[in-house]
């Protein structure tokens, strides 16, 4: 019925659809950073749905973060895998013995090995893939792999490594990206198409990956360790936002989850185990010392000394996790105890060093980040009391790889550093000349015959601990990465998935349950 | 002037603008009636419930939210101001040319608007920050473009009617320039009209600009905004669940406001504009000589220029 309306209530109903109009935009603004729809129900039995992150490229050739290998880690396996404090320990090999002057490696291979494609794993197969990370002209993994002079694989179930100086890293490096096995067949056939399309010899294999929003994984009959998978069924999302991850882990949609030291109470609060699990992550300021005003080494010493580590570990992290001046935590063999508060939060030492370098008045500095909010706002005001006047400049996260990582063409990035399979491994990412997070693209050369020593070290050797944590000692002193906090691996989960193992390095679900 | 008083006589209007005074002045005044510098950080009072020395409680840096929104609101409402202007002055100025500028104009003109009007303004404003730099400028700017086709359609539909009317035809023949015309004429008819739309454009860019900072384009942390501190409140929940209301609040009553007041405009003005646009349309009153021409038909070409929604 269309009744004629009078003007009054015509009035008031518009009145009524303006002030609605604007509530409902308003609350659909609010709304926006709630992230997917909440699915409804739980799958079938033994699924894992973790949130957690994607990765960059299931290919671990070209894989350009060290956070993807998490990821990567659930379809390929190695000649070796890391234990739950970080040793190398044997996987596709039974295991390896070095020749006595270290510069031989020999891996003994388990034998009736297949990868998910059906083709068979053995020597040869070991060999080609390793000669494709250390050959591909875009290899993302080569640097890692310069100690190795040659693969050799004499019968189908010995790969000999021989390599260009003694290095007794190699079975933890393998452990890693750098020694995941792809399967000849797939990357001789369509090498484009592992980005997306994975075949390795892990404890699942890619079904179903839509870039950005979810990849589905099912269990893998044919892994050597398939008697510990549990699983039947694990699913992979991009990284829950913190507003609404407790929600989703509540509604199903994850059933475990990465969250924020600000969540943590809220996941108690609703009935989630949460599991705060030490890890090699550390939040750490690239630096370029050849990009002003850090060209004056004098500046890098005025910013690790003006910075507040403990309100930036406090309000960013909620306290989960410890000042660091490091690049590992404590606990790990490589920390360096020395090192345990040099650079104490000292406002006035550092405006004495600016003063020294010639800016008694201040300095101005731009820094990076893909997110103004949070620790660079911190940093703005901490750096500000000491007269380090800062802007912060965004750059979109897709570009930050490109401008970061390859062009090294800004002084200040606030980074995290996901951490290394092996000790030297992190040395050649934060501090090598090639490495990605060493903008300064320099070395001093007491560093890198530090680091060269630690190679040369067998990991059994007393003299190991020592020349690792000298090494340590050295670079957080000559080179101007500013670490900042450690970041532990915070896993919010349902009472229905089983405890996840605490690895340091790398996380692993063997032998964890689920509905 | 006659639709304004109208307009105050209206209880809508009378409950609109008030709100809106006051975030004008705070628009003005705010960062000066801040209690505490809306950018000190104090990490011994995160998150903290009102009270005390913090009326309304602390972000997550300590800082004191009833100052943030205080200062938030100039960056906030000036982008919409300056977004609204730019569109008017692009939207306007060509709309009433188009009516005298010839076919080739007119043609062009209309093309362009109509390609303008298929853009969503976000996406529009961040294509512009991403090509000339992250400014509230840049994105205001650009959503300047976006709107102006609304006043372009609103100001030609409404001068258009006029511009038949006998009494504009009149002046023509006695020889009166057009701009003793527009402005004598033209001007004071169309601007009820042009009110009704600044309002409803005033709303629509408040929301762009809110949801633009709330995505950390334009004005960016530190830097208080409405949209910026819901952002950021989102992340917090766990420990302050009511805080997305206090900016969500604000920007619910601007643009409420808003929109209220443009319909108090607009039913205040319908009674001055739609008689006089039905005198032109209407057929001379019986019993006067009836003069037939074509000058006497309003253009039926032009109902597509009808104002169009905001």
């Amino acid at each position: 019925m269309n009744a004629p309306i009078s003007t009054r209530s015509a009035l008031a109903r518009r009145s009524f659809l303006g002030l609605a109009l604007g509530t409902a935009a308003t609350l659909a603004l609010a709304a926006c950073g709630s992230g997917a729809p909440v699915t409804a129900g739980g799958a079938a039995g033994g699924t894992v749905k973790w949130g957690w992150a994607l990765p960059t490229s299931w290919d671990p050739v070209f894989s350009s973060a060290g956070w993807d290998v998490h990821d990567l880690s659930l379809v390929y396996a190695g000649l070796t895998k890391l234990d739950e404090k970080g040793d190398a320990v044997p996987a596709l090999a039974t295991g390896w013995t070095y020749s006595p002057d270290g510069t031989t490696v020999t891996f003994k291979l388990r034998t009736g090995l297949s990868f998910s494609d059906g083709t068979a794993l053995d020597a040869a197969a070991v060999k080609k893939s390793l000669d494709r990370g250390r050959g591909d002209a875009k290899s993302l993994v080569a640097p890692q792999l310069v100690h190795i002079k040659e693969i050799a694989a004499p019968d189908p179930q010995t790969v000999v490594l021989t390599l260009t100086q003694a290095d007794y890293q190699i079975p933890n490096l393998l452990a890693g990206k750098t020694g995941m096995i792809v399967s000849p067949k797939a990357f001789e056939e369509d090498a484009a198409g592992l980005a997306s399309r994975p075949v390795g010899a892990g404890p699942f294999t890619l079904s179903s990956y839509t870039q950005n929003a979810k990849a589905v994984l099912k269990r893998n009959p044919g892994y050597w360790d398939a008697s510990s998978i549990k699983l039947d069924n694990f699913e992979i999302y991009p990284l829950p936002d913190a507003s609404t991850v407790v929600a989703a882990l509540q509604s199903g949609q994850y059933n475990v989850a990465q969250i924020p030291g600000s969540q943590v109470a809220a996941a108690k609060a609703a009935g989630l185990e949460v599991q705060v699990i030490p890890s090699l992550v550390v939040a750490v300021l690239d630096i370029n010392p050849t990009k002003a005003p850090f060209d004056n080494p004098l500046v890098v010493q005025a910013l690790k000394y003006a910075i507040d580590r403990e309100a930036l570990l406090k309000t960013q992290q909620f306290g989960f996790g410890d000042v660091s001046y490091q690049p590992f935590p404590k606990g790990y063999v490589g920390y360096d105890a020395g090192s345990a508060d040099l650079f104490p939060h000292d406002p006035a030492k550092a405006k004495e060093l600016l003063a020294q370098a010639g800016h008694p008045d201040g300095v101005e500095l731009t820094i990076t980040t893909t997110s103004a909010q949070g620790l660079p706002e911190q940093l703005q005001a901490q750096l500000k009391e000491v007269g380090i006047k800062t802007t912060i400049e965004v750059i979109p996260a897709a570009q930050a790889t490109q401008i970061i990582y390859i062009q090294h063409s800004r002084a200040l990035f606030t980074d995290q550093f996901a951490g290394r399979d092996s000790a030297p491994q992190a040395f050649q990412v934060l501090f090598g000349e090639q490495g990605l997070m060493n903008p300064g693209r320099s070395t001093p050369p007491e560093l890198k015959a530090a680091v060269d020593l630690v190679s040369r070290t067998p990991l059994d050797s007393p003299d190991y601990p020592k020349n690792l944590q000298a090494a340590t000692a050295l670079a957080v002193r000559t080179m101007p990465n500013t670490f900042l906090y450690s970041v532990p691996r915070i896993l919010a989960r349902q009472k229905t998935v089983s405890a996840i193992p605490p690895y340091t390095v790398v996380q692993r679900f063997e032998g964890v349950t689920a509905p | 002037m006659r639709t304004l008083r109208r307009t105050l006589r209206l209880r809508t209007a009378r409950t609109a603008l008030p709100v809106l005074a006051a975030v004008a002045l705070l628009a003005l005044f705010g960062g000066a009636l801040a209690p505490q510098d809306p950018l000190a950080q104090d990490t011994a009072q995160l998150l903290h419930a009102p009270g005390g020395a913090h009326l309304l409680g602390t972000d997550y840096l300590g800082r004191d939210v009833l100052s943030r929104l205080l200062a938030g609101t100039g960056d906030s409402v000036a982008g919409a101001v300056e977004a609204v202007v730019a569109a008017m002055l692009l939207g306007i100025v060509p709309g009433i040319a188009s009516l005298w500028l010839g076919r080739v104009f007119e043609w062009v003109s209309l093309r362009a608007v109509d390609a303008l009007m298929t853009l969503p303004f976000t996406l529009f404003a961040i294509a512009a920050v991403g090509v000339f730099g992250n400014g509230l400028h840049q994105a205001m700017l650009a959503l300047g473009v976006l709107l102006s086709p609304l006043f372009f359609r609103v100001t030609r539909a409404a001068a258009l009617g006029f511009t038949q009317a006998q009494y504009v035809q009149a002046a023509e023949l006695m020889g009166a320039s057009r701009r003793w015309i527009l402005r004598t004429h033209l001007w004071s008819k169309i601007l009820p009209t042009v009110a009704v739309t600044t309002a409803h454009a005033l709303a629509t860019a408040l929301l762009t600009v809110t949801s633009l900072t709330f995505l950390g384009v334009g004005v960016q942390p530190p830097a208080p905004t409405w949209g910026g501190m819901l952002a950021s409140d989102l992340g917090f929940l766990a420990q302050q669940p009511w805080a997305p209301i206090l900016p969500a609040t604000l920007i619910m009553l601007t643009v409420g406001a808003l929109n209220l007041l443009a319909d108090a405009v607009r039913d205040a003005g319908a009674a001055g504009t739609e008689p006089a646009r039905a005198r032109t349309a209407a057929p001379a009153p019986a019993g006067r000589p009836h003069r037939a021409g074509p000058t006497e038909q309003p253009a039926p070409k032009e109902q597509a220029d009808a104002p169009l929604p905001a």
